[in-house]
């Protein structure tokens, strides 16, 4: 137990270090977000930089928020309410991965 | 929640016997503005999921961030994004062992509400046109 607490520490640090500099790159995305339609979108996102860095944004953000989240849970939940929340927190963090890494092989590779 | 014997690990401490200080203060929104973050991204993955397979999904989108609410909840995912950015990298300078001092601490609080706030209306204002 002490151990995985461990390695969920150093990796929400090390997840967190990786993200500051996703974070800013990613503001400037929704910036230009904001004022895009449908086919600018796809375009933008098919552009194997911005697949990749949103898709980076979204698989390491998964793995820290999961920890976070896990954490706020444990501080907070003292019940068998705990281990439900516990695993939706698992599910939430696959489903985006999932999500993130399909749409964007679909905008990237099939159009 | 707690029934005293099935919770063994201490509780964290009552939040009323603070007096208000600006780094407990940053403490508590680091950890709201996470858990905002955390909705925000699956709403992304909505989006993103529009944009992929359904242009129907994508329109509601459109329409969303177009109305009020869509402003109040856009602003509120930048200053969350902003915040906890510059609150986490106070964070980690800590975990590294460094300023931790009270006056650096109080004072670096201080800064990460400011520039964040500030940076907050600066995204906005060029996301909304007024840059371009
Ligand atoms: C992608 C969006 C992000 C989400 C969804 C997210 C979510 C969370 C959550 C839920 C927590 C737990 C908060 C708590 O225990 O009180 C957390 C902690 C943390 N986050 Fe993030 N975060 C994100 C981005 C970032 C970025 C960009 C940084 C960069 C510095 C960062 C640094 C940290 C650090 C250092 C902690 C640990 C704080 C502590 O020691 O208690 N996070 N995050
Ligand atoms: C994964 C996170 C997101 C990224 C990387 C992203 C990125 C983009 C990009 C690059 C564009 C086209 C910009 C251009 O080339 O000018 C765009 C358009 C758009 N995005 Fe996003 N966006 C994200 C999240 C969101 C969210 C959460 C919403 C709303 C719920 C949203 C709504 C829109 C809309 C409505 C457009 C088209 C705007 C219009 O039709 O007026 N986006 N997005």
């Amino acid at each position: 137990m002490s151990k995985k607490g461990t390695s969920s520490f150093i990796l929400q640090r090390a997840s967190a270090v990786v993200l500051a500099p996703l974070s800013i790159w990613f503001l400037f995305a929704i910036v230009s977000a904001l004022t895009a339609d449908y086919a600018t979108a796809r375009a933008w996102l098919a552009a194997p930089w911005n697949a990749a860095l949103v898709g980076g944004f979204f698989i390491i953000g998964a793995l820290h928020m999961r920890i976070g989240m896990a954490e706020i849970i444990v501080d907070y939940i003292h019940s068998w309410l705990k281990d439900v929340l516990l695993f939706i927190n698992w599910l939430a963090a696959l489903g985006l991965i999932a999500a993130a890494a399909w749409s964007i092989y679909i905008i990237s590779f099939v159009g | 929640m707690a029934d005293g014997a099935a919770s063994e690990r201490p509780l964290s401490p009552h939040l009323q016997i603070w007096r208000f200080t600006v780094t407990l203060a940053a403490s508590i929104t680091h950890r709201i503005s996470g858990a905002v973050l955390y909705g925000g991204l699956l709403l992304m993955a909505l989006w993103l999921i529009g944009l992929a397979f359904n242009p129907a999904l994508f329109a509601t989108a459109s329409a969303i961030i177009h109305s009020a609410p869509g402003f109040i909840l856009i602003v509120g995912f930048v200053w969350s994004l902003l915040f906890h950015l510059m609150n986490g990298l106070r964070h980690l300078y800590w975990d590294y062992g460094r300023g931790f001092a009270l006056k650096t601490a109080t004072m670096t609080a201080w800064l990460v509400y400011i520039a964040a706030t500030l940076a907050t209306a600066l995204i906005i204002w060029a996301g909304y046109g007024g840059g371009a």
